[in-house]
């Protein structure tokens, strides 16, 4: 539903972001990851309207963007705020009318959305009274409260107690379930890891990887297992079949990390090690989207 | 366009209904009207009521006539010697005593006004002024003049200052009633701009430190949200105006009821009167009717409708020439601290045009540095209404107003082009070279 297509925007002498396309697909969780300053929130900017790239474009539904898209697009920015001084009915009521609801319907959805999050009581007070987690909450109800297509979340978790954290994220299924986009921009991997179908890496103005998460994950696997057993072994005696990476004794039990060598298969190295050990526990290893994220981004810094 | 009316509404809105405005707008005009009604009452009073007695001491063969008492200030001769008056002084109900010494006429030395109090310099002068007279009426008598010429001599003059209008009719005029329209015009819009001004800048500077700028500018464009809030808060700034006006106007009148018994107002509406027959030519021998009189008569010469419409043309035009640069500012900082040196350049024009005005301006209306600083954008809307009573001629009217139409839509332009690359800029110090690059970004 969202293409990007060659994006460049370039800051004085700073260039933000450099020939960087993305294919987001409807009803899909995006993740948009990066460390900080890599180009992510120029990017959310281009889409949300909020600047324009010096060339390439942004292609929404097949249309290039415009002033209609802005009601089909929810954004909660990194940098929350609100007016400190207004009251939080009032101001949800006032942000959801600038993105096209009318009184009426706002006024409803609010009712609603208020009752699902326990905020009723919340309608008259000012900004200012509320803890920061509740902010959080008012503005993420702000952000979809006019049923947009797609929901583009910065740093979605941050500033939320585990409870609160848990809550939003289930509402976000849920409306995701109901067919709204969404795109995570984040650079803490581990949060929103469970959630992303699809991940793009941005870092230094460039897009360095793109693709499913599972994909992704299956080419960072490297034939590294996780061994445990009881007994003894000489981990010199590997036949060639594997190297062994690390050794940990752990009181009669002793926890090994190999690398398979070449085609050899884990059933090869379990019959190289059965006659000599009892095995109690086999994992492969496989790497969380932060390993993946650190080990890309060093990379590119050593190139 | 629907969305400049939503944020005007909630600008002006969440203003009005501020405690702090709600305040200010009616405390102010109690407060003027306070102030307006004291001046009023002991100036009246102050008239009508300072009564010095006077005890005259004289050893003087000069003089054959006396001091001559009116309601103000009474004269009395007494026989007693100097020496005894001063030592009796407290027990008598005479406040000062004059000392008149033997002296020529050429050579007047010696004279000694003795009190308990120090006295204050308009009764030295009023005494001083006494004898003046009375030495010159006895000089002129000496010269062999009648004391029946002498009297005939005595006229006093009252300048009626008429200016002729483009139409060749004749207005009645006053440079003082003139001037103090003008002072209070052009305080009035010093004050508005300065306020209203810089209530925009800092509402731009809390949305930014309040990080709701992001939210905002994804849903509407910068130009909007920054035009939406300059007519936001100059509606709030009218309001404020309006309210004043329509306040003090009310109060001023309940209070003079309130205050001044009817007999008195009697009074002052039958000088009025007569000096308005004065005014317009009926008695061939005016006689002043104090500073009351004087400056109602002027009034009347005055037009307030095109004062205030004119007034408020120049306030709208002048603060959206400098609220958007205020603005502009807002956008570059993040804190309000920070404004200080960007605030120097904007202030200072306006300051020049505020203290010229009331100095240059007010002395030589016509002038050719009057004519230029109502015609400069910069200083026109403060120092135009400061012309304005005195009289300014149509095209020079338009002219200026033209000019300073032209000269927002300018400010408005660049200020936009400002603002809507520093809202989105933190955690830098900005520069004036800064502030330059982001007006040639594209977009």
């Amino acid at each position: 539903m969202l293409s990007v297509n060659n994006i460049v925007k370039q800051y004085a002498k700073h260039r933000a972001l450099d020939q960087v396309s993305l294919e987001v697909e409807r009803g899909k969780i995006f993740g948009l990851l990066g460390p900080n300053g890599a180009g992510k929130t120029s990017l959310i900017r281009i889409i949300t309207q909020i600047t324009a790239p010096d060339s390439g474009e942004v292609l929404f539904n097949g249309q290039r963007l415009n002033n209609d898209h802005i009601s089909q697009i929810g954004y909660l920015p990194e940098e929350r705020g609100l007016y400190k001084k207004m009251e939080i009915g009032e101001q949800v009521l006032y942000l959801s009318k600038l993105k096209g609801l009318s009184t009426a319907e706002a006024t409803k959805r609010i009712k609603f959305w208020f009752e699902k999050l326990e905020m009723q009581t919340w309608w008259n007070k000012k900004v200012e009274d509320l803890s920061k987690g509740m902010q959080q909450k008012v503005q993420f109800v702000a952000t979809v409260l006019h049923e947009p297509e797609l929901i583009i979340l910065d740093e979605p978790f941050s500033g939320f107690d585990p409870v609160n954290a848990d809550i939003i994220k289930n509402e976000i299924l849920e409306l995701n379930k109901k067919g709204a986009t969404f795109i995570f921009s984040t650079h803490r991997m581990e949060s929103v890891e469970e959630l992303c179908d699809h991940i793009a890496l941005i870092d230094r103005s460039k897009k360095i990887l793109d693709g499913s998460v599972d994909e992704i994950k299956a080419t960072y696997r490297n034939n590294t297992y996780w061994i445990e057993y009881e007994g003894n072994y000489d981990t010199n005696h590997t036949n060639g079949l594997f190297d062994v990476l690390q050794t940990e004794s752990l009181k009669e039990k002793t926890l090994i990390k190999i690398q398979l060598q070449g085609q050899t298969s884990v059933n090869e190295v379990l019959a190289t090690l059965l006659p000599h050990v009892a095995i109690s526990r086999l994992d492969e290893v496989i790497p969380t989207m932060n390993d993946i994220f650190i080990d890309k981004v060093k990379r590119q810094d050593y190139e | 366009m629907n969305k400049i009316l939503l944020i005007i509404r909630r600008e002006y809105l969440s203003r009005v209904k501020k405690k702090s405005f709600i305040i200010m707008t009616f405390l102010t005009p109690l407060l003027i009207a306070g102030i307006y009604g004291l001046i009023g009452y002991f100036t009246y009073k102050g008239i009508s009521a300072t009564h010095d007695k006077v005890a005259v001491v004289s050893t003087n063969k000069t003089l054959t006539e006396k001091l001559t008492s009116d309601k103000n200030i009474e004269y009395n001769y007494v026989d007693q010697s100097l020496e005894e008056m001063k030592k009796s002084l407290k027990k008598t109900d005479y406040d000062y005593v004059l000392y008149l010494p033997d002296f020529t006429l050429t050579t007047p030395k010696g004279i000694e006004l003795f009190g308990e109090k120090q006295a204050g310099l308009s009764l030295n002068n009023r005494i001083s002024g006494d004898i003046e007279e009375l030495i010159r009426n006895q000089k002129l008598k000496e010269s062999g003049i009648a004391q029946a010429d002498l009297d005939q001599l005595k006229t006093s003059v009252d300048i009626d200052v008429k200016k002729i209008a483009e139409t060749g009719k004749e207005e009645s005029s006053s440079a003082g009633a003139s001037t103090i329209i003008a002072f209070i015009a052009g305080i009035l819009m010093f004050m508005f701009i300065m306020l209203y001004g810089i209530q925009v800048m800092r509402g731009v500077i809390e949305e930014k430190t309040s990080r709701i700028i992001e939210v905002m500018i994804s849903s509407v464009k910068p130009f909007q949200l920054m035009m939406g809030k300059i007519i936001g808060i100059a509606l709030v700034g009218l309001t404020q105006f309006i309210l004043w006006i329509v306040l003090t106007f009310t109060i001023s009148t309940v209070a003079v009821s309130f205050f001044v018994d009817k007999a008195d107002v009697k009074k002052i509406t039958a000088t009025a009167k007569n000096t308005n027959q004065i005014a317009t030519g009926t008695d061939a021998a005016p006689q002043a009717q104090g500073p009351m009189a004087d400056i109602q008569k002027s009034l009347a010469g005055l037009d307030f409708g095109k004062i205030v419409t004119v007034f408020i043309f120049f306030f709208i035009g002048g603060y959206l020439f400098y609220s958007a640069l205020y603005a502009a500012i807002g956008s570059a900082v993040d804190s309000e601290t920070e404004t200080q040196q960007f605030m120097m350049p904007v202030m200072l024009p306006l300051l020049l045009g505020y203290a010229l005005s009331l100095s240059v301006v007010t002395n030589d209306p016509y002038g050719n540095v009057a004519f230029w600083l109502s015609m400069i954008p910069f200083t026109s809307p403060i120092a135009m209404v400061v012309r304005l009573p005195y009289g300014v001629p149509n095209w020079e009217l338009a002219l200026s107003m033209v000019i300073l139409v032209v000269g927002f839509v300018g400010t408005v332009w660049i200020a936009s082009r400002i603002y809507r690359v520093g809202i989105l800029m933190y955690g830098k110090k900005t520069t004036f070279k800064e502030m330059f690059k982001w007006f040639t970004y594209k977009n």
